[in-house]
């Protein structure tokens, strides 16, 4: 539709909710990270102009770098993680299967509940006395294999993967099952007319078929274990002595407990760069391969 | 095909060998995707069981079924951890939030769908960035800015970050929905003399209901289990969501199990309900919002 001069009006009443909130309450604050990141800062006092010193000590951080590595972890986990079993119950869905409704609601139900629920049922299944991986241990015979697996640096990280892992398994179940059901019959009836087992028919022509959805998938699953927050401030607050700190939560330490407002928006900025570059670089480098 | 058809007629077997191997099969497909299905949902069982039993039984009975209903646990998580404000709290916070994100949004889609002015593409552009911006970046900053706009511990407080945030993807989905409608529809309403909102009021929106549908459900889903603004925006008791308020009460109580596992069944309930009536609508919407956010 074309607007008249008279309509100018309606265009400014008509947008300008959303644009003011948008900005003033999502872009604004992007940007005073980046001013603050130059600044030291307790919260309180004034503000002290430093330059770059920030990201240098940010550089030199050995807990901020061992927090990257952890964040790299969780990602990692998520992608060799949720992806390969998605896709693999998905596939095992699409063959007609009786009952396909049910497993679908229960594949999915993990995905509306909240991190916090998600987090807290997890930390009592991990619990040392009475969790249920250690009393299931316990009566197969297992006790030494019990652990405190929140507690012990070494099995920290890997008890908090899992946790992800499950939490997110059924959202790319869901997507992956809704592309297998979009490739059209015909081309599954000419492969098994032409004798194709299954197992070719799956490599050869199903998962091709889908890879962009898969592309889709990855990116997606990549940006969100980046961005884990909740689920790790709720089960460990990173500990123990670190083993599961992440990025985000190294950022919320350092601002609001140790009052390093200035230090805290340096790790802000880079969380953001950091997210842009690394989904940047997968869409260039999947998506050159494969399409 | 030859072989098959050589095999089983060699065959003394009762079944067709072929029949056979794919029986084997299946049971195989079925006990996998079992296995599957009960790791997804026996935690949520296990917690919800042993919500009903005693810490002493508890102890010795965690895997069966509780030998009787003991509701103490219950009325301990329901005083102790305030549910009853943590759900008024979620639930005021929710629908408010949920309701401008998609009034706002869908009235700002009708403009960037439907009316052709300049830097409508940039503008487009300009709220679909908001999709890739990682919340956390911003928690500092919003903190700063709602303690300077003295925001901060009110009862609308977490409404200005979860509209914000969501407008983004709210837009995407109304627009790229608005967008498909035929050309003709305005011409003919403002043949009739309809003016620029009754038309978005009387004629897109209701067009737009499926779309509706999703972006209300996504809005109120990711609303209700937000956790991160909550967490650093409002530190009254008084004025947590259930998110917040379920976090801190396990903080507080880690010793006693029970009544951590009935507020978590309380809480999570509603949502549990909520999805297998409206399981399409809601599967719809999230992978929706997954996928092109």
């Amino acid at each position: 539709m074309q607007l008249t001069g008279k309509s100018k009006a309606a265009l400014i009443i008509g947008l300008l909710p959303a644009f003011l909130i948008y900005t003033v309450f999502a872009i604004y604050p992007i940007i005073q990270s980046f001013y603050y990141s130059f600044m030291e800062w307790d919260g309180f006092s004034e503000m002290e102009f430093i330059g770059l010193q920030n990201f240098e000590n940010l550089f030199q951080d050995p807990l901020f770098w061992n927090s990257v590595g952890n964040n790299i972890f969780v990602v990692i986990a998520s992608v060799f993680g949720q992806i390969p079993i998605a896709l693999f119950i998905a596939l095992l869905l699409n063959r007609k299967i009786k009952g396909l409704k049910i497993f679908r609601t229960i594949g999915f139900l993990p995905v509306v509940l909240s991190t916090v629920v998600i987090s807290l049922t997890w930390s009592l299944i991990y619990n040392t006395k009475d969790g249920m991986i250690n009393e299931i241990l316990r009566a197969v015979g297992l006790d030494f294999l019990a652990q405190n697996w929140l507690g012990d640096t070494k099995w920290s990280m890997v008890a908090v993967c899992i946790t992800v892992i499950w939490q997110f398994v059924g959202l790319y179940l869901i997507i992956f099952l809704a592309a297998l059901q979009n490739i059209p019959e015909e081309v599954m009836e000419a492969a098994k007319m032409d004798g194709a087992s299954e197992w070719v028919t799956t490599w050869k022509i199903t998962i091709p078929m889908i890879w962009d959805t898969i592309i889709v998938a990855i990116i997606l699953c990549i940006s969100g274990s980046l961005r884990t927050f909740d689920l790790i401030y709720v089960m460990t607050h990173g500990g123990p002595s670190h083993s599961t700190d992440v990025m985000a939560l190294y950022m919320f330490n350092e601002t609001f407990s140790n009052l390093q407002y200035g230090y805290g928006s340096a790790i802000s900025v880079f969380i953001f760069f950091f997210s842009l570059i690394l989904i940047g670089i997968v869409k260039k480098v999947l998506g050159q391969k494969f399409i | 095909m030859e072989t098959t058809i050589k095999k089983t007629t060699q065959s003394a077997l009762p079944l067709p060998q072929s029949t056979r191997k794919l029986s084997v099969k299946n049971t195989l497909i079925y006990a996998v995707l079992i296995i599957f299905s009960v790791i997804n949902v026996y935690p949520i069982i296990w917690m919800i069981i042993n919500s009903f039993k005693s810490e002493k039984e508890f102890a010795v009975n965690q895997f069966g079924l509780p030998r009787t209903l003991v509701i103490d646990n219950y009325i301990e998580a329901w005083g102790t951890a305030n549910l009853g404000i943590l759900f008024k709290n979620s639930i005021f916070i929710c629908l408010l939030a949920t309701i401008l994100t998609v009034l706002i949004g869908a009235l700002a889609s009708y403009f960037l769908a439907r009316i052709e002015f300049k830097l409508k593409n940039a503008l487009y552009t300009f709220f679909i960035f908001g999709m890739l911006i990682p919340i956390h970046a911003t928690l500092v900053p919003m903190f700063i800015l709602l303690k300077n706009l003295g925001l901060l511990n009110n009862p609308i407080t977490l409404l200005f970050p979860y509209i914000a945030f969501h407008l983004p993807i709210t837009i995407f989905i109304l627009t790229s929905f608005m967008k498909a409608f035929p050309k003709d529809i305005e011409e003919s309403a403002i043949i009739d003399g309809c003016g620029i909102f009754r038309i978005f009021w009387s004629i897109i929106l209701p067009m737009s209901r499926p779309a509706l549908a999703t972006v209300i459900i996504l809005n109120f889903i990711y609303n209700w289990n937000e956790f991160s603004f909550a967490l650093v925006l409002l530190n009254d008791p008084a004025l947590q969501t259930l998110p917040l308020g379920l976090a801190s009460f396990a903080g507080q109580f880690t010793v006693n199990y029970g009544a951590q596992m009935a507020g978590l069944t309380m809480s999570m309930i509603p949502i549990i309900i909520f999805y297998l009536f409206l399981e399409k609508e809601i599967v719809n919407g999230m992978t929706a919002g997954a996928v092109k956010g």
